[in-house]
């Protein structure tokens, strides 16, 4: 009894045991990498591709002008005090000849047109529609020549940050009401119970146009708080689902009876065996959450209206439909990161099927 | 003193009902019920499913609040006390479950499981709770090298050794044993049993033995006692009982445990008809539509639990027996 137990060195625990059945499936670690590659593109955006200087010495000081894409104050204020921000290759020479500075890989920007002269050896986008699909310009230009790569790589940022922040969100309330409905039961329950019922009722859409209808300038925060504050009905009902099962379950009695504190027993012996069941809808509501925001830029509603967004080159293709890299290439884009989520969702949802783990 | 006295103890669930889940009526589960152990006593606890055993177990570790009665443990009733004034308390009873499987916390370790106990009653830095866990471990007939394994990784007998380990782990004097054996193969069940007999003898425990498994039960217990439809029917010495049960559920019982012994085989005694519910049990005698030596009284009067014999006491008009002889009510 004990001496065969010693072929088996590792012991797996619950996640990574997960983990090991999620690898085998090719498709979802494809589209694993196309997230993680998503987040990095995220992450480096300015480097990859901007006007500013990632990094520059500028009168005996080094600054990082290109943290001005992550937040505007970022950038410091003497460059605009100066005059320089919108025209850092040539100004910065001029200003200060001592100066240097290090470019992104790429020159060109999301929020304007590039123009002539701007950086020297350079000539301008093109504008109109004859910014089609170019050297300079891989994926063309849109009709004031904004360069639609530029937008596609910094929109990754709103794009990644409305998904996980408003399902962060989502995650955080869902849990916290389900667990609370499900561990007390009673009277706690039945109000809990109406009040999912009743969010549920509330149509996120709308609720966000309202909100913009009232609210002098939107923000993209906004539209993320409002997809959390409506999405998470569906988590809670799952973690309250959970949390009646397994807090009649014998282990939790055993807690109970070794005198665990009602605490510990929600969040070491609950929590952690109630968290499974949720871990798909939370990938899909990530995928939820990316079609909302674009689809209100599309509508040119959206918060990100002045900002770079996958969804605003999606509705300057609507207006100009003979310029089709408009309309391919964020609507690639934006098909393809759904299509990974839920991908990547549907492969959790295997992996932790505990009908499908007994078998290999 | 007695280690543990349940005197009169009644666990109802509330059955709701509505909108507003007003209440219509109750199960009970438990009606009535009082024992006592001794240090170092092994009470077994028998009867068919539904009639209470496990909820009886529940409720006098307070897992289960009661819904009357008291439960006197070491010179202290618990009946009614917080969470917070229990503690203390739970570190002296301890209970081990039927399933080992659901029993054990799936995303913990074997070692964080048994460690549990220490971790929240503050014993001890990590290392004494770690050599404290290695000892329960190895005196349940397990290896250092399971610590790091999880519950799944174990065979049942396996997992219920853990479990015990567990209970044990915080040195009681008390545990309830919920059947802990009826989930096992047959040939692990006597390794369990075996065990539970050298840690009693090693540690002085008293064991509340909940079974359905009549033939372990005599094995194991001093005294035993049969509940029927929530209620003790009869309480007798281990000895006594199996040889001269006085109630006719515990002849009925005990005349259907297989034995390969002819002096002891006696003729299949079969009841008819189903136990009534809990939710609305007989006024009078409970056993009184299944019993076959059933009489007027019975239909009108609740018999009281009488002593027929030094420790034997049942709850019959009739009871069988040379004990009563002298005694009859009628």
């Amino acid at each position: 009894m004990k001496k065969e137990k010693k072929t088996r060195l590792v012991s797996r625990g619950y996640w990574s045991e997960t983990w090991l059945r999620f690898r085998r499936r090719k498709l979802a670690m494809i589209a694993l990498l196309f997230v993680i590659f998503m987040a990095m593109v995220a992450l480096l955006s300015p480097v990859i591709v901007g006007t500013k200087p990632v990094v520059c010495k500028y009168q005996g000081k080094i600054y990082f002008p290109c943290m001005g894409y992550f937040n505007e104050k970022w950038e410091n204020p003497i460059f605009f005090q100066d005059g320089i921000a919108q025209r850092y290759p040539v100004q910065l020479k001029e200003k200060d000849p001592e100066s240097w500075a290090v470019f992104p890989l790429w020159y060109n920007d999301a929020m304007r047109r590039v123009t002539d002269g701007e950086m020297p050896g350079r000539p301008g986008n093109p504008t109109g529609d004859e910014g089609c699909p170019s050297r300079m310009n891989p994926f063309g230009t849109t009709f004031y020549g904004f360069d639609v790569a530029a937008i596609m790589i910094h929109g990754t940022r709103i794009a990644l940050l409305v998904g996980f922040v408003s399902t962060g969100i989502t995650a955080v309330i869902g849990i916290l009401v389900g667990a609370l409905a499900g561990y007390f039961g009673g009277w706690v329950d039945m109000l809990l119970s109406r009040l999912i019922e009743l969010v549920m009722c509330v149509p996120t859409l709308v609720l966000i146009l309202a909100f913009i209808a009232v609210v002098e300038r939107p923000q993209i925060w906004h539209t993320m708080v409002i997809i959390g504050l409506t999405g998470w009905p569906g988590i809670a009902r799952l973690i309250r689902g959970e949390f009646i099962k397994l807090k009649q379950s014998e282990y939790v009695a055993a807690a109970h009876a070794l005198g665990t504190s009602q605490f510990r027993i929600i969040f070491r012996h609950i929590l952690p065996n109630a968290l499974a069941p949720i871990v798909v809808p939370i990938s899909f509501g990530i995928a939820v959450a990316i079609l909302i925001e674009t689809g209100l830029s599309f509508l040119g509603i959206g918060a990100s209206v002045s900002s770079a967004s996958w969804g605003r080159v999606l509705s300057e293709g609507r207006a100009n439909l003979s310029m089709w890299w408009l309309t391919f290439f964020p609507g690639m884009t934006i098909f393809l990161t759904v299509l990974a989520y839920n991908l990547i969702g549907e492969a959790l949802q295997e992996a932790t099927d505990p009908r499908l783990r007994g078998r290999e | 003193m007695k280690l543990l006295q349940v005197k009169n103890l009644k666990t109802y669930f509330p059955i709701r009902r509505g909108l507003f889940q007003h209440t219509v009526g109750y199960v009970q589960a438990v009606d009535d019920v009082s024992f006592s152990l001794e240090e170092g006593e092994t009470l077994g606890l028998v009867g068919e499913s539904g009639c209470g055993k496990t909820t009886t177990g529940r409720s006098v570790l307070q897992l289960i609040p009661p819904t009357e009665g008291e439960v006197w443990f070491q010179g202290k009733n618990i009946v009614g006390l917080s969470e917070k004034g229990l503690k203390p308390i739970r570190r002296n009873m301890q209970i081990v479950f039927q399933d080992p499987y659901g029993s054990m916390n799936p995303r913990m370790t074997i070692r964080a499981i048994v460690e549990e106990g220490l971790i929240v009653q503050n014993e001890g830095n990590a290392r004494e709770r770690y050599e404290k866990v290695r000892d329960v471990i190895h005196k349940v007939g397990l290896e250092d090298s399971c610590l790091d394994r999880y519950p799944h990784e174990f065979s049942g007998g396996q997992r219920q050794r853990v479990c015990i380990a567990r209970a044990l782990v915080l040195n009681p004097k008390f545990i309830v044993l919920d059947e802990p054996i009826s989930a096992l193969d047959v040939s692990i069940q006597s390794q369990i049993i075996n065990l539970l007999v050298k840690l009693r003898g090693e540690m002085g425990l008293a064991f509340l033995f909940i079974s359905h498994d009549l033939s372990v039960v005599e094995y194991l217990s001093d005294r035993v006692a049969v509940m029927y439809l929530g209620q003790i029917i009869e309480t007798a010495k281990s000895s006594t009982l199996y040889a001269r049960p006085a109630h006719p559920y515990t002849r009925a019982l005990l005349s259907s445990i297989p034995t390969m012994d002819a002096e002891r085989r006696q003729k299949r005694i079969l009841l008819h008809g189903d136990v009534p519910s809990p939710v609305n049990p007989p006024k009078y005698c409970r056993f009184c539509p299944r019993c076959p030596k059933a009489q007027a009284i019975c239909r009108e009067v609740p018999p009281p639990l009488v002593e027929i014999g030094a420790g034997h006491t049942v709850r019959c008009h009739f009871p069988e027996g040379e004990s009563n002889a002298g005694e009859h009510p009628c």
